[in-house]
């Protein structure tokens, strides 16, 4: 790694200050499984390195009935894979930290990292777009929350301003009879970066379908969705909806796959994970 | 900077720079070569340690961040100088190490999960070693060397 | 009580206490005070000259101790694949040259006191590349008008081709009733060892002395020696714990000398690790290449005639494409018996990274597109496929690649014993909402020993302690296999003596002899024939001291677990008390060296696999894998079973999900690290039911014994791919095979 400097703040708004002030130049550290990966790849450049992990009332990982799942900033893959109440209520959350590279890496990869470095392939983004999450961001000019659905802009890329953290992820509280499903599709059982995501979230009112690593952003499978509401899923129902969300993909082509195959899995996987979700729903 | 820490049971105080990770604080500044870097960036888990219990990658983590911390290493699970833990045993008897560069992360990665699960399944221990890449053995006699270990 | 009591049992081995502890030391575990830490600069380019190379700022940034550019270090041309005797080597690559062959390769190093600050300093070496158009592929090489990539070759072969002939191919296929003729495509596998190449270099009063990761440490200090003007006698190169090598830590990477020069121009000790991308970009891969292979058959199914072209790509060096191109055509003349054989190879540079000695050197490609294509035969000849490889399957007598004849039915029983244990032919398995399964079976030979290519030799040394135990003084590395335990159980079955007496001297060129190096499945075969051959002559000279001790004939004394006793008598007496230095007599030296100049033994193998195909994903997960291999002699099973589970891993990955890629436009490297090339993990890797057979002893080996670091990643290869044939009915002839092309082959069969 190249050197750089190292802070540890022991308040959000020191930590917001020091982020403004390098412009960029910053990196905030949580799990560091990104942030260490890409200083020594050179895929980021730092002068200086801002550890959250001092910061009081960030961390934690809790669940009410009422309100839903609180997933705070410091919460790592690992807790979210385990947690009796993620595995529960938000079974395709669980199942996607699940796949997230190793045990080892999960021991310190958190979830808002996760959110933040905004891979096209993340997994655990299309779980929570699927439930409805949002992102508590904290800047200078306070706090705001966004719907994790507009909160990526490109590959990479979030609403986030210099100077903003999110301080947590809130994800509404399922509703009864719902199936959450989420598929990944790599060449290798574990370790891999997914070449598709899909997440089905699914109850007796609404189905939602997000779809990971075949945009520049996790996608609603919007048109498959709209084939599915309010009507009683046969195969051929199935199959169609599949087929939409296919349609809807912008896959590219690069080392991983190519642009047709990632279509034709989105449209294979789509299907098994409808299938799953309303079997869990049965 | 200086990290204050509990290395393999013992309270050290280690002189490092906050741009070395774990794994380079180890092996440089603690002198403790056991631990192995085979890629340095979290991809191989050659250089998995416990931290306050937890199997991590230590080339992913800065040596400043293990301030506080309890750090477990290769050098530290012996139970006595002239006793090896069981999984030590077990991989020298069983074939689970050829040339030896993946064994210490291997076992550390063991270690962590039989105390998390005494009572693994054949998959559960393949799913807990995923991280941990073997070039030389097939994974079968390592699998067997911690099936040795599971406690009846 | 068994025939042996040594070999043939699972010892304890040696180094294991040190690896499961940490303490086991690898050359990058060494910190001497003062070192140095270099880094490399490497090319963006994949074919250029280099117009102006700056290292002015560099020099100068605080912390920089050296840096070097090709400006800087002799221009001195080296053989990369260090066999100076033998034909399969090419002398081709300078230290640091004013051009670069393809992106990645090295252009500057710089030492420094961290290697945060040698990283730093690398950013301001400035490069000013004239590119030249670059050949990215064996048909861009060969094209007319294609881009000269070494001035030696104006058609960019490696060296001239290779052709081998039996009999009469026109003949042959005059006589075939059914002819079939297929092109075989093989991708880039890399050999991947868990720890990158590393060396450390001090200078002392004009002494060089190198620790290094190597399996051929004699050939690294020659050649040292050669291009930085030393006698050997001031060249010492160290090898102690190796994390892997597979064949691919045989060649000098630049790295070496480079390490040495900055070592010696800062008078500091340096060390120079690669990072794991740079494993990838400045190590060695496995040749990729094509395969043109017709056969003829007669009706019966035997083999009247073959003919194969075999074009490999060596990458922008040499390195071992000479070798690899010899062995891997001229290994078609056998596995499947045949008079009539016709068989051209040749090796291409290209601008891509360079290609080197691996695990199966050559024959990894060729036997995946031999033993395909025998399958696709037995579906031609209304025969099993088993059935049509035993009918052609090499035998006692036949000549092997190498022109000797071979010992036994190895093959044979690999086959047979096989076809037994996993109840073959297999009913077809019901297949469940687009999963299918399959059985292949997959066969492979190969020889312990570079012989004929390299006239070979192995040197041993045995000491006779004055307690009574021995010492074995080997040049052979230990790469991690358990070949120093080998040759510890030779030494002590031959003396007679119990395992734990016997010790191993190894990895300091100053002390144990010349030895070629550790490759080609030789060690245990040469290695531990010339240790036997040490062993048997110092226990020759132990028994005439005992025989005096014990008042008896020599030849009337049996040794065994260390106790000497006399035949038909109860009279013994322990080695130790038979050697122990007597009062008033002098200690007697008991020592013996031995060389053995091998031709080459043959192990065999068949591997039956069992496949799951997803018809909706295209993917193939292998479930299960039954390894019938013919060893001769098995000196330590666990080893043993060992490599034959390890190159599985490695097999499993060539055929199914690991390639090295460059970009077919610039020639950039895409997948250099661990996340885009994909070997098997703990999760992809299937249960394996290893057998061991010892039905072809080669009386050439210790006690019968031959190689088989090698034979298990040849036969794998074509069992997944006839297993995939076997489930879904589509004939793949190239590896990796993906899941797109799963789909695109199923595709094409409904179309």
């Amino acid at each position: 790694m190249r050197r750089f400097e190292y802070f540890e703040p022991a308040t959000l708004g020191e930590a917001a200050a020091l982020l403004e002030r390098y412009q960029g130049r910053a990196q905030p550290l949580a799990g560091g499984t990104d942030l260490l990966v890409e200083l020594k790849e050179q895929l980021r450049r730092a002068d200086c390195v801002v550890n959250l992990k001092r910061i009081p009332g960030i961390g934690g990982l809790s669940f009410d009935a009422r309100a839903g799942l609180r997933i705070g900033a410091l919460a790592t893959a690992r807790e979210v894979e385990t947690s009796p109440f993620v595995l529960q209520h938000y079974a395709s959350l669980a199942q996607a930290a699940r796949e997230l590279g190793s045990i080892q890496v999960r021991n310190r990869a958190t979830i808002i990292g996760n959110i933040c470095r905004a891979s096209p392939s993340a997994d655990t983004l299309p779980p929570l777009i699927a439930d409805g999450a949002q992102a508590t961001i904290h800047g200078a000019a306070g706090e705001r929350r966004v719907a994790l659905e507009t909160f990526f802009t490109g590959p990479g890329r979030t609403v986030l301003q210099p100077g903003e953290l999110v301080t947590e992820l809130l994800v509404p509280a399922p509703g009864p009879r719902t199936g959450k499903v989420y598929i990944k599709h790599g060449r290798r059982k574990a370790m891999e970066l997914a070449t598709v995501g899909v997440a089905v979230t699914l109850s007796d009112t609404q189905v939602r379908i997000v779809l990971g690593a075949v945009a520049p952003t996790p996608i609603r499978a919007a048109l498959a969705e709209r084939l599915l509401a309010g009507k009683k899923p046969d195969a051929a129902l199935l199959e169609r909806a599949a087929q939409a969300a296919a349609d809807e993909s912008r896959p590219i082509s690069n080392v991983r796959a190519s642009a047709e195959y990632r279509r034709e899995m989105v449209r294979v996987l789509t299907r098994r994970a409808l299938e799953r979700a309303l079997e869990a729903v049965r | 900077m200086k990290v204050s820490l509990t290395l393999n049971g013992e309270p050290r105080q280690i002189e490092v720079e906050p741009y070395r990770s774990l794994l380079d604080m180890l092996r440089n500044e603690a002198g403790l070569t056991g631990t192995k870097k085979g890629c340095d960036v979290g991809d191989c888990g050659a250089c998995t340690v416990l931290v306050d219990g937890k199997p991590l990658n230590s080339c992913l983590m800065l040596g400043v961040e293990a301030q506080g911390c309890e750090v477990l290493t290769i050098e530290g699970i012996q139970p006595a100088p002239d006793r090896l833990h069981p999984l030590q045993e077990s991989f020298m008897r069983l074939g689970g190490a050829q040339c030896g560069f993946c064994t210490p992360g291997m076992i550390m990665m063991a270690l962590a999960l039989l105390e998390e699960n005494p009572h693994p399944t054949e998959d559960e221990i393949r799913f807990g070693i995923a991280g941990n890449i073997c070039r030389c053995t097939g994974y079968t006699r390592i699998v067997e060397a911690i099936q040795a270990c599971v406690k009846k | 009580m068994s025939e042996f009591s040594v070999i043939g049992g699972s010892v304890a081995r040696p180094d294991m206490p040190g690896k499961v502890t940490g303490r086991a030391q690898y050359a990058g575990d060494l910190a001497l005070p003062g070192m140095l830490h270099a880094k490399t600069k490497r090319s963006t380019v994949a074919h250029a000259r280099i117009k102006r190379i700056d290292a002015s700022r560099a020099r100068a940034y605080p912390g920089v101790k050296a840096v070097l550019t090709h400006l800087d270090v002799p221009r001195v041309l080296h053989y990369g694949s260090p066999h100076p005797r033998s034909a399969s080597c090419t002398k081709d690559q300078y230290i640091l040259d004013s051009k670069v062959r393809y992106w990645g390769e090295s252009v500057a190093v710089v030492a420094a006191v961290s290697e945060e600050i040698a990283e730093e300093a690398l950013d301001l070496i400035e490069v000013e590349y004239e590119e030249l158009p670059a050949a990215l592929s064996v048909e861009q090489a060969l094209a007319s008008g294609a881009p000269r990539i070494h001035d030696l070759r104006a058609d960019n072969l490696v060296v001239d081709p290779v052709t081998v002939r039996r009999g009469d191919v026109e003949k042959g296929f005059a006589e075939a009733d059914l002819v079939i003729e297929g092109t075989y495509r093989m991708g880039r596998p890399t050999p991947a060892y868990m720890e990158p190449n590393v060396c450390v270099s001090q200078w002392s009063e004009g002494r060089l002395t190198m620790w290094i990761s190597t399996q051929t440490p004699f050939m690294v200090r020659g050649i040292l020696a050669e291009v930085l003007g030393l006698p050997l006698t001031k060249v010492r190169v160290l090898v102690d714990h190796m994390g892997g090598g597979f064949g691919a830590k045989q060649d000098l990477f630049q790295s070496e000398f480079l390490c040495a020069l900055l070592a010696q121009q800062t008078g500091r000790p340096v060390r120079m690790e690669y990072t794991r991308k740079e494993t990838f970009l400045g190590g060695r891969s496995r040749h990729p290449g094509t395969v043109w292979l017709k056969q003829g058959f007669r009706k019966d199914g035997t083999l009247t005639a073959r003919q194969a072209r075999v074009v490999f790509n060596s990458g922008a060096y040499g390195s071992h494409a000479p070798g690899v191109t010899a062995v891997g055509t001229a290994a078609l003349t056998s596995l499947y018996r045949c008079e009539n054989v016709l068989l051209e190879g040749q090796a291409v540079y290209t601008n891509t990274p360079i290609a080197g000695a691996y695990r199966g050197y050559g024959v990894v490609q060729t036997y995946y597109a031999l033993d395909i294509q025998m399958d696709e035969a037995a579906g031609r000849t209304f025969s099993q496929p088993a059935e049509l490889k035993l009918k052609n399957a090499v035998r006692e007598g036949d000549l092997a690649p190498s022109a000797h004849p071979i010992v036994g039915h190895g093959l044979e029983s690999c086959i047979r014993r096989g076809m037994q244990e996993v109840d073959w032919p297999r009913k077809k398995a019901p297949s469940t909402g687009g999963i299918r399964r399959g059985w292949g079976m997959g066969c492979e030979m190969h020889g312990s020993s570079a012989y004929p290519g390299i006239k070979e030799q192995g040197n041993a040394t045995v000491r006779m302690n004055d307690d009574g135990t021995a010492q074995l003084f080997t040049g052979a590395t230990g790469l991690g296999t358990g070949a120093h335990t080998a040759l510890a159980q030779i030494v002590a079955e031959e003396m007679g003596l119990r395992f734990e007496d016997v010790s191993v001297v190894a990895g300091d060129t100053d002390v144990v002899p010349w030895d070629i190096g550790a490759f080609a499945s030789h060690t245990t075969y040469m290695g531990g024939r010339a240790a036997q051959m040490a062993a048997a002559e110092v226990k020759k000279q132990m028994l005439v001291i005992a025989a005096e001790a014990l008042e008896a004939a020599a030849a009337d004394l049996e040794v065994r677990q260390g106790v000497i006793s006399v035949k038909g008598s109860d009279r013994r007496l322990s080695v130790r008390d038979a050697v122990l230095p007597k009062k008033g007599l002098p200690t007697a030296q008991l020592i013996a060296s031995a060389t053995y100049t091998p031709t080459k033994s043959y192990s065999f193998a068949a591997h039956f696999v069992e496949v799951q195909v997803d018809t909706e994903t295209g993917q193939i997960d292998v479930l299960q894998v039954v390894p019938v291999h013919e060893l001769g002699k098995v000196i330590h099973p666990v080893a043993a079973a060992g490599q034959i589970e390890g190159g599985i891993q490695q097999g499993i990955g060539h055929t199914l999900t690991e390639d090295y890629i460059t970009d077919p436009v610039t020639g950039r490297s895409l997948n250099a690290g661990f996340v885009d090339y994909k070997m098997p993990l703990s999760m992809d890797m299937p249960p394996i039911r290893t057998i061991m057979l010892e039905t072809a002893p080669d009386p050439g080996g210790p006690y019968g014994a031959k190689g088989v670091g090698e034979d298990p990643i040849i036969a794998i290869g074509p069992a997944i791919a006839n297993a995939v044939y076997d489930a879904i009915g589509v004939r793949f002839r190239h590896y990796p095979i993906t899941p797109e092309d799963v789909l695109n082959g199923l595709r094409a069969k409904r179309a």
